[in-house]
């Protein structure tokens, strides 16, 4: 890794409002040169503001845009060094793919283009098709026209607002693929915003979680997914189960804690909440991390393990894992999936069973927040 | 669902405090509309004044006028032109139930079944526009000449003796009558109706018309229930854009028509070319528009249309 | 049986066909007539078979005349209410201000007025001013009541125009002008073209509001009404069945490119 940090973005401070409504509430972000970064949120949650302010597009209400140390806040869009990737495109209609991909280029005086935007669309492997309109291609050629267009300009960053919303599911999965191999060739910084969350953790380096304006928490795809330090991001990334507990005794490196006539450990190391006796915190653990034994069984558990008893109420099979809902004391609809290697014919719903995992699994949140936050929007995007 | 976050409109309301100088663009909209909109102000809206204050002076053309606030000028024309006035909002009805009636077929027959004649039976549509209109009104009197075939078939159909006794025409003439002037009314302004209509029908997913009939609708249930009120906004803008040109019309009835079907444009026009009483003819102008906009704005309220424009 | 069940199904075609015969038939009599050659002054009784008409078109005096200052006039009224149109529905379409409400009224309402009304009330105006009758106050005439009907035309194709194309632009270093320029102007372009074509056509066409504000300047639409009193020439025929011809000519011509290309983008596609 070089030093340079031209492709720095920060920003500081910088907050959006619209009238009495707030989009983005003061917001302090660094993104570091080469990296590949994602905001990730439902609708409405500033994201795209976001972008848009870095891009030019919208003018912060307070604060400050930088790059490297250059301050761009109210440059216009057209002396930004940073180059978009808009939501479903916006390819010219008027112009063949060949000219969509040179606009930027002849925009700043540059006469000979032709060797610049061939080398381009090789990159995107569309050499064919230079002399295309865009309605003549697919949507996952035109989505490589976008970004070669905005690629060939060299920029310090590159946005990509939902640039991959408008393709099905197999396309986008391959074009994630894509994308992510030519932002490793060109090395140069990608801000990618997206409220797909297999998107965002697949492909980038470092995920900013957005909620109602404000940043809930970043981190890399596996610091997130491990270790949410609030309920939003927990519900919001993938599934947890959330179980409020009272805090039985806080001596050393674990947690004792006091659910539904259990008792359960935390690793301290794991909690973002003040630990003291007596007071209620949350305590998630992921649906794989849990294994789940018949209750005719239950002594063969090892000794040391977090333990929950219930009765499954349903059970479905999607091939590479079961997944069970639990009935249990301390949460009425328990997730857990289990991987299809030996099968239990007797974990059917209606059966007695023990939940148990290894407590370094558990992680720990202030019991003050909405425990269903972030349940559920992920899906609503996609009415 | 897009909020405001996600795809903020093109121009928020700017937030107060300081400005950047970027966003001195803000009276670029009015720079825009300045030379249209003052146009529109010094050669429409003015000349609306103008006419206003016309319409209450008295005096001669060969001693000027004054605004006198003469009122009188008023009462005098609609007093002395009320026949023609009832004439010009009769005809005009009548013309615009026409267009409907043999427009409606025309533009479903494009919207609908045309196929791949569509754009040729709409080129027809158009290109007679293109002939000037004064040449195709005069056409006219070629059609419906005296001892034409048109005349001596509807004679011997015994149809003018139905329309003679209606008043329509008189005799066994076609021309110079009533019924002639709502003829070339209803040509002149036909495509007015087709147009919107054919827009309207045209926008109507056929997949309804299979639904409709999916669910039971005989055709012609089919079109009264499903068709027909969602061509609503065609009928309601086609009517308008035929009826208030027919209303003001005086082309037709000075060439297709005689003394006994003057229309109120008629009379505009005489006042104010021939007989230069200015008073009188502004008057008359004055109360033909305002009677326009009444009941254009009845109408557009009644029908619950407001998007025409 | 077969007979009035077909009948049934055909019914609404054979009703718009009848109302397609009855829009042609006075083009249909103004093509033959201007073949005619009539005893006396009018044109509206077939006598025989001639070309002579055809043969001098410009025969008449002042017809020609009347026709190039026609033309004259819709050139300049489609440029003036075009750039005036297309200036306002940008503004309406793009921008937020003080006042759309009166804007657009002020749009709608020459469009909802008869024209012997705005006729007389500009003629008042004029004769209040003591502007001379002529070219100029049929061309500010013409340039105002087209102007309504290019901002509708305009409006509509700016409005569905995404307005993240312009936003790309800027964003790959056009700025405002070049944009507007490289962009907007050149999408928009089908909507002005509608606009204008429209405005000609008013134009070149329109008698009543002409005719009130011409003095003693001489249009065609004018000559026609002229001659409606006077006599008509069937040179006059000639013109009308030469425009009808030319522009459905063009009609045909410019679709028949359009379809080459619609099919070339086919076979591209098939191809891809």
């Amino acid at each position: 890794m070089t030093t340079d940090n031209s492709g720095d973005v920060r920003l500081c401070g910088i907050s959006k409002t619209y009238g009495s409504f707030t989009a983005v509430h003061p917001l302090d972000l660094t993104v570091p040169q080469g990296s590949f970064f994602a905001l990730l949120g439902a609708s409405g949650c500033g994201k795209t503001t976001t972008l848009r302010m870095i891009a030019g597009l919208e003018e912060p209400t307070t604060g400050t845009v930088l790059l490297g140390d250059q301050e761009v806040t109210h440059l216009p869009p057209y002396k930004r060094p940073v180059n978009t990737v808009f939501q479903s495109y916006a390819l010219f209609p008027h112009l063949d793919v060949f000219e969509n991909v040179a606009f930027g280029l002849r925009r700043r005086g540059i006469k000979s283009v032709r060797k610049q935007v061939e080398e381009m669309l090789e990159l995107v492997q569309l050499g064919e098709q230079a002399r295309k309109k865009p309605h003549q291609l697919s949507g996952g050629q035109q989505q490589r026209v976008a970004v070669a267009r905005a690629l060939i300009n060299h920029p310090k960053v590159l946005l990509l607002d939902e640039p991959l919303g408008a393709l099905d599911l197999k396309l986008r999965r391959q074009m994630q693929l894509e994308l992510k191999r030519i932002q490793t060739e060109v090395g140069i910084t990608f801000v990618h915003v997206t409220h797909d969350q297999e998107e965002a953790m697949t492909m980038a380096d470092t995920v900013a979680v957005m909620n109602a304006g404000r940043v809930e928490q970043l981190g890399s795809p596996t610091d997130l997914y491990e270790n949410p330090r609030t309920t939003f991001v927990a519900n919001f990334l993938g599934t947890s189960n959330l179980i409020e507990a009272e805090i039985d005794s806080a001596a050393g490196g674990d947690i004792v804690l006091k659910a539904g006539g259990g008792k359960l450990v935390l690793p301290r190391a794991r909690c973002s909440a003040p630990a003291t006796t007596g007071g209620k915190v949350l305590v998630g653990v992921r649906p794989e991390k849990i294994s789940l034994t018949h209750a005719d069984e239950a002594g063969g558990i090892p000794e040391g393990r977090n333990r929950i008893t219930g009765r499954i109420v349903d059970s479905s099979f999607i091939g590479v894992s079961t997944q069970y809902v639990v009935d249990s004391p301390v949460c009425p609809r328990f997730e857990v999936y289990a991987q299809n290697i030996d099968r239990d014919p007797r974990l059917v719903p209606g059966a007695e069973v023990v939940l148990h995992w290894n407590p370094a699994h558990t992680f720990g949140l202030d019991a003050a927040q909405d425990i269903d936050a972030g349940v559920g929007t992920a899906e609503e995007e996609g009415a | 669902m897009t909020t405001l976050t996600e795809a903020p409109p093109p121009l928020a309301p700017a937030a107060p405090g300081r400005r950047p100088p970027r966003r001195r663009g803000r009276l670029v909209p009015y720079w825009l509309l300045l030379p249209g909109i003052l146009w529109l102000l010094l050669f429409f809206a003015l000349p609306m004044v103008y006419q206003a204050s016309t319409s209450v002076q008295t005096g001669s053309l060969e001693q000027g006028y004054k605004v006198t606030w003469h009122f009188a000028a008023y009462g005098d024309a609609l007093s002395a032109y009320w026949p023609q006035f009832l004439r010009s909002v009769v005809y005009a009805a009548v013309a615009t139930l026409l267009c409907l009636l043999l427009g409606y077929p025309l533009a479903y027959l494009i919207a609908f079944r045309a196929g791949r004649w569509r754009n040729l039976v709409m080129i027809m549509v158009i290109a007679p526009f293109f002939t000037t209109f004064l040449i195709r009104t005069l056409a006219w009197k070629t059609i419906l000449a005296d001892d034409g075939p048109v005349v001596h078939t509807l004679t011997s159909l015994h149809v003018l003796d139905l329309t003679d006794w209606l008043g329509w025409t008189a005799g066994d003439r076609v021309l110079a009558t009533p019924l002639a002037v709502v003829c070339g009314l209803t040509y002149n302004f036909l495509p007015f109706m087709i147009l919107p209509l054919y827009t309207s029908l045209e926008r109507i997913d056929g997949r309804l018309h299979e639904a409709a009939g999916d669910l039971y609708a005989k055709p012609f249930t089919t079109f009264r229930k499903v068709t027909f009120p969602l061509s609503m906004p065609g009928v309601v803008s086609g009517t308008l854009l035929t009826f208030i040109p027919a209303a003001g019309d005086y082309v037709n009835a000075e060439l297709l028509g005689s003394t006994d079907t003057r229309m109120v444009g008629n009379v505009i026009q005489a006042q104010f070319l021939r007989v230069l009483d200015y008073p009188t003819a502004a008057a008359l102008s004055f109360i033909l528009m305002a009677a326009i906009l009444l009941m254009v704005t009845f109408y557009i309220r009644k029908s619950g249309t407001e998007d025409l424009v | 049986m077969a007979f009035v069940n077909w009948l049934k199904r055909n019914l609404v075609v054979l009703a718009g066909l009848l109302t397609l015969g009855y829009l042609l038939l006075p083009n249909v009599v103004v093509t033959v007539f201007s073949f005619n050659a009539p005893k006396g002054r009018f044109n509206y009784e077939w006598q025989r078979f001639s070309t002579n008409a055809w043969k001098d078109p410009c025969g008449v005096s002042g017809m020609c005349g009347s026709l190039s200052l026609s033309l004259q006039i819709a050139v300049w009224a489609t440029i003036g209410a075009t750039t005036l149109g297309t200036m306002i529905a940008f503004a309406l379409v793009r921008y937020r201000f003080r006042a759309r409400g009166a804007v657009n009224a002020l749009i709608f309402l020459p469009m909802a007025m008869p024209e012997v009304v705005m006729a007389a009330s500009l003629l008042t105006l004029f004769l209040n001013m003591g502007a001379r009758l002529g070219f100029w106050t049929i061309l500010i005439a013409h340039i105002m009541f087209c102007l309504s009907f290019v901002v509708t035309a305009v409006k509509a194709r700016v409005m569905s125009m995404d307005p993240r194309l312009e936003q790309a632009a800027q964003d790959l270093y056009a700025g405002p002008a070049q944009t507007f320029l490289r962009v907007t102007l050149p999408i928009a372009a089908p909507g002005i073209a509608a606009g204008a074509l429209l405005a000609f056509a008013l134009s070149f066409d329109d008698f009543i509001i002409t005719n009130f504000n011409a003095g003693s300047t001489v249009t065609f639409p004018m000559f026609v009404w002229g001659s409606a009193q006077r006599g008509t020439p069937v040179q006059i025929n000639v013109i009308g069945t030469a425009m009808f011809v030319v522009a459905v000519l063009l009609v045909l011509a410019s679709m028949a490119v359009g379809n080459r290309r619609t099919k070339q983008k086919a076979q591209a596609l098939v191809g891809s």
